[in-house]
């Protein structure tokens, strides 16, 4: 037996909650029925009246999990910075946003929250004494486009080193892994204007590291153009196997980060035989979410049928 | 381009309604959703405008009714305490005395929103849902 484990965001039904062919305990049902355990959910998503659910709503929540025998892993927030459109979030009201996630995850039944980077090293260590307190951990996302390499993860490691350990750490976010589009990111360039051909070419160009002039200054149309524009942006910085060992120990979970799979055995974006070996090899233990995210590009796609691909793909891995 | 699929819960399959009062009727009304996979702050809407059958809307007849309120569509950038759950549907209620002739309508929703969380290195992801539907008015 591994000492990894493979949850699920609850997330990764995205399509079937916002179409309304799955409400909330129906997506709790399914991860049951799929055979998971450990559940993550996205406040902002899923919790009638939030940010300001109601005790009853949290209560039910936390009696649902039960009901479908699912353990309550992660509870995702945001740092909306941006909710005003004349100025950034202050620090008070990004420590009244990370106070009450952090009560609702307690009152749910989950034992972490996980926020993201803008939470800022200040408020991320003031949040400390807190966390002890009510006995819920507090995680940062560490998400594309940042990576182990953007100078504020140096502060937030050496908080979560020194005086935070084992109670502020991270999710790392396999987006940070990704070498190349997905096949959903190509068919809905395609949808939006660009030429077959023409986009397999600058597809080929990104994979050799060619500079973006070259597509900038060639023959394709505007679409085209920003469409290479976004690909050698997003996909031209990815993390390296390497740097996992100097941030392992503050991993307490993980977001298996997929887009679209085609079959049970490879991505050709995402490494995951090479994430999975690794974390492995360094003793990580704990969940690893499937996190299903081609809802972003195409509602047309199953789920499920994505996320049975992935558990058989990442349970070879983890049982190797 | 992220988010895009979104688009597809905006504008609701809802029919377009008449709205009446006593034996009156003051206008029409069809739902729209926000176009994300997640709730937001109504003030993440910098811009919502509305066309029926390719004639503007003016913003003067509309109100924007949720979570048991009405808002001008003036107010919307203001409301930062306001939240608009992702599978809740807003009325857009039109003012028009005798309302809307029965059968089907193009509607058509014109959205930009600033993505939140999007500032990783300064500058906020802002989306444009610009959709057309044709609808039947009841």
């Amino acid at each position: 037996m591994s000492d990894i484990k493979l949850g699920i965001s609850l997330y990764s039904f995205s399509t079937e909650f916002i179409h309304e062919k799955l409400d909330f305990e129906g997506i709790c049902k399914k991860a049951h029925d799929m055979g998971y355990q450990g559940v993550e959910i996205v406040a902002a998503q899923m919790v009638p009246e939030y940010p300001y659910p109601s005790d009853e709503w949290l209560a039910w929540c936390k009696d649902i999990l039960a009901k479908y025998e699912l353990e309550p892993v992660c509870w995702s927030a945001y740092i909306d910075m941006g909710i005003r459109g004349d100025r950034d979030l202050t620090e008070e009201e990004i420590i009244q946003f990370t106070v009450n996630d952090l009560i609702y995850a307690k009152k749910a039944g989950f034992p972490m929250v996980r926020t993201q980077h803008a939470i800022s090293p200040k408020i991320f260590r003031q949040m400390l004494p807190f966390c002890k307190q009510l006995g819920v951990k507090l995680t940062i996302e560490m998400h594309h486009p940042h990576h182990p390499e953007v100078p504020v993860w140096k502060e937030y490691f050496e908080i979560m080193k020194g005086e935070g350990k084992g109670w502020l750490g991270f999710v790392p976010d396999f987006s940070i892994f990704q070498t190349m589009p997905h096949k959903l990111y190509l068919d809905q360039a395609i949808s939006f204007g660009c030429r077959p051909e023409k986009l397999a070419e600058i597809v080929e160009l990104h994979r050799q590291k060619a500079d973006y002039s070259v597509v900038a200054n060639g023959d394709f149309n505007d679409i085209e153009k920003h469409t290479a524009e976004e690909m050698f942006g997003k996909f031209s910085a990815p993390a390296k196997m390497e740097q996992w060992k100097d941030m392992i120990d503050c991993a307490f979970y993980m977001h298996g980060k997929f887009y679209y799979l085609d079959n049970d055995d490879h991505d050709p974006c995402i490494p995951f035989e090479e994430i999975v070996a690794e974390v492995r090899r360094l003793g990580y233990k704990g969940y690893i979410a499937s996190e299903y995210e081609g809802h972003h590009f195409d509602e047309t796609i199953d789920s499920e049928e994505q996320l049975r691909h992935f558990v058989a793909l990442m349970t070879k891995n983890i049982e190797k | 381009m992220d988010f895009q699929a979104y688009n597809k819960i905006l504008i609701c399959k809802d029919n377009i309604k008449n709205v009446l009062v006593g034996d009156v009727t003051v206008g029409y009304a069809f739902k729209i959703k926000y176009p994300s996979y997640r709730g937001a702050f109504l003030s993440c809407i910098e811009d919502l405008k509305f066309e029926m059958d390719g004639e503007p809307i003016p913003a003067s007849q509309i109100s924007f009714k949720l979570n048991g309120k009405d808002f001008l569509l003036s107010e919307i950038p203001e409301c930062f305490k306001e939240y608009w759950f992702v599978r809740d549907p807003a009325t857009i209620f039109v003012r028009v005395p005798g309302g809307i002739e029965k059968g089907e309508h193009r509607v058509r929703v014109y959205m930009k929103h600033r993505v939140p969380y999007t500032g990783y290195f300064g500058q906020y992801l802002t989306l444009t849902s610009d959709v057309t539907e044709t609808r039947a008015a009841e």
